[in-house]
């Protein structure tokens, strides 16, 4: 304390002006957002008309006036004596309050409200009243899942791309391990070779369906030297002629979805490698030397000396790869949208598809597809936990 | 160092590999190399089936330039920049506090709290979707950028928060003990210590983030119909429908949405892997 005059009582006492103004500027906020959220008076009032071009403009209104609301609640709390005795209890909650209410609105809380979606039958529309005009229907959604061709067809597309997608993670291995070398300009090798990451699925989707196109993507080019011959025909044009047709994979219902995990896999090698990069940066010299003392050499130091330090990388890029292949969307969006003839949909797709795809909303139906995509990732997401425990167990 | 280096092997072995890196780097990005030349030839080339040769002639800025002249382009960049930027900010200065929240304090929900960020992070978007597009629908926010600014920033501040907590969980702990001891508020240690030592998370959470959100497709299909709002990445897919046989276009569209995204991750490359990588590996 610079002043010995003040009374070492004070420094916990409540500071009277600082929570009154505070508390005065909260009321308003509060009453101004009630007002606001529950009538379109306001709205009225200055003459706006619930058009497009208004949505922002209220919506805007609205976090100002909300983020004002914070800031005077945040300064009423400090300022309350309670708060100033108790600030090691206080404070973490005051840290969490703005991002945690967040994320419960915007993904927990969804979680648990789509669930029980998936007992109603719902096109997703309110009467004028604004009462929700669904139907409650038990398990009759998940019944007729049962019966439905496409869940399976889904679900089996599902499983290939679990299982399939894993090859990134020995591939990207493999390029890491070509490429953990030091000779000149080998950084611009290693960003070039994770550069297919970085651009958007929707990208790689629209390069790849170009790169697959029979008459003149990339893999017909190439399937040419082998079996077709360009000749002249009677009219005198250049004409390509094949004795056996180039592949639409695309077009084709065994081969889409092949199609599709290929090109997915170009960008997530690409994820798996550097993450094994960045772990073969951290392996220790020392346990490889003294593994090249005992005479091991190449497979058998990469399996019992290389491997085991490399594990915290390929728990990581087991993760990323299994999220990844189960989220699958974007490509399947823009390269085939679950075609030809539903054969390579997955359970994101066909959940969309099926809840906001053209013609009528199935809430519901589109709900129990979406919950029995949760519970499988659930198991992932449980063994992720788990192993998270874990390591924070040993840590403290 | 594994495998062996180049170094020490034969100067046989060294130039194989030298040569063998341009090689596999070819192969590599071979498709987005035929995406590129074809993203530079006139239309014509493609109908008489010249499409990886030579160009009969180079197109590059023609090409480019009626993208942008025929088609809303820039506005579903800017569009984009919208929806990023203020999604970055939001995301990262939100973990920021959760994160100290968790790392910092111990108190019995710290886990918890810390568990349910995490796998909320995880889930699949399907499971979201629906309860967030009546949310938005009720909110009258569905179809703005805003409105979906808000759900990225609410959902990618689960993925922060894992990044930050770790982050500032290996920060020394004596540090803030003793500023504690000293009579420091706990706002004061917040911003003054520990944010200037957490600089570099926070550059590699804002790269990140850009980078997800710029690629986002599925939530911007999801929250707007509205061409006035579309981010790039649905604009692409438009475009791709509106020029039908005109690849030399579509394949142009297509790279300009990639470009900032990858002029990104060139310039703060060292940020952007140490985020990928969950920060379980330091390197």
């Amino acid at each position: 304390m610079t002043t010995p005059s003040v009374n070492s009582t004070d420094r916990f006492a409540t500071s009277t002006t600082r929570v009154s103004i505070a508390g005065i500027i909260l009321a308003i906020c509060v009453v101004l957002l009630l007002f606001v959220i529950s009538t379109s008076m306001i709205q009225e009032l200055f003459g706006l008309s619930r058009q497009i071009e208004a949505r922002v403009p209220t919506f805007l209104a609205r976090m100002g006036v909300l983020i004002t609301a914070l800031v005077a609640a945040f300064f009423l709390v400090t300022g309350l004596s309670y708060y100033k005795r108790n600030k090691v209890a206080v404070a973490p909650w005051l840290f969490l309050a703005v991002g945690l209410v967040f994320f419960l609105v915007y993904v927990i809380v969804p979680i648990f409200q789509s669930i029980s979606y998936s007992f109603t039958r719902w096109d997703g529309l309110y009467d004028i009243n604004g009462i929700w005009t669904g139907e409650w229907v038990g398990l009759h959604n998940y019944r007729l899942l049962l019966d439905d061709p496409n869940f399976y067809t889904s679900l089996k597309n599902n499983l290939l791309w679990l299982v399939l997608f894993m090859l990134a993670v020995p591939a990207g291995l493999f390029i890491a391990l070509f490429l953990n070398q030091t000779v000149t300009g080998i950084r611009i090798y290693k960003s070039l070779f994770f550069f297919p990451f970085v651009i958007s699925q929707v990208v790689v989707g629209l390069i790849f369906t170009w790169t697959y196109n029979p008459e003149f993507g990339l893999l017909s080019k190439i399937w040419g030297w082998f079996y077709c011959d360009t000749k002249l025909n009677i009219v005198g044009n250049l004409t390509r002629v094949c004795s056996v047709d180039p592949p639409s994979i695309l077009g084709d219902e065994t081969m889409a979805t092949y199609g599709i995990i290929a090109a997915g896999l170009w960008p997530q090698i690409a994820y798996c490698m550097i993450l094994y990069l960045t772990g073969l940066n951290n392996v220790s010299s020392d346990q490889i030397e003294a593994g090249r003392l005992d005479g091991a050499k190449g497979w058998k130091m990469l399996w019992h000396v290389v491997l085991p330090q490399l594990k915290p990388a390929t728990f990581i890029a087991i993760v990323v790869t299994v999220i990844g292949a189960l989220r699958s969307f974007d490509m399947i969006a823009t390269m085939t949208q679950g075609g030809p003839f539903g054969s390579s949909n997955v359970l994101a797709y066909y959940m969309y598809d099926q809840a906001v795809g053209e013609g009528v909303g199935r809430y519901g139906y589109g709900s129990a597809i979406a919950t029995v995509l949760f519970f499988i990732m659930l198991v992932y997401i449980s063994y992720f936990l788990w192993r998270m425990y874990q390591d924070e167990k040993e840590g403290n | 160092m594994f495998p062996n280096p180049v170094e020490k092997r034969s100067s046989g072995t060294r130039l194989a590999y030298k040569l063998s890196l341009p090689i596999a780097l070819f192969l590599w990005l071979l498709p987005l190399l035929a995406i590129f030349m074809t993203s530079i030839r006139p239309a014509s080339d493609i109908a008489i089936g010249n499409v990886f040769g030579l160009p009969s002639s180079f197109q590059l800025l023609q090409n480019y330039g009626e993208v942008f002249a025929k088609t809303d382009a820039l506005k579903y960049l800017a569009n984009t920049l919208l929806i990023a930027i203020p999604t970055m900010i939001m995301s990262v200065a939100l973990a920021c506090l959760t994160g100290y929240a968790l790392a910092i304090y111990r108190f019995k929900w710290a886990l918890p709290l810390f568990f349910l960020f995490v796998a909320g992070n995880f889930v699949p978007f399907q499971i979201l979707m629906l309860p967030v597009v009546d949310m938005s629908n009720r909110l009258e926010i569905i179809n703005t950028v805003p409105g979906l600014v808000m759900f990225h920033a609410a959902f990618q501040t689960g993925f922060c928060t894992l990044f930050m907590r770790n982050f500032m969980k290996a920060l020394p702990f004596e540090l803030i003990e003793s500023a504690r001891l000293e009579g420091v508020d706990e706002f004061k240690i917040f911003w003054y210590l520990v944010l200037p030592l957490v600089k570099p998370a926070i550059a590699a959470l804002c790269v990140l983030i850009f980078t997800f959100i710029w690629n986002d497709f599925f939530w911007a299909t999801v929250l707007i119909q509205d061409s006035a709002s579309l981010p790039i990445t649905v604009g692409v897919r438009t475009l791709n429908g509106e020029f039908v046989q005109q690849w030399h276009l579509v394949s142009a569209a297509s790279l300009l949405a990639a470009v900032p995204p990858v002029l990104m991750f060139f310039a703060m490359q060292k940020h952007f892997i140490a985020g990928l990588t969950l920060g379980a590996t330091k390197g």
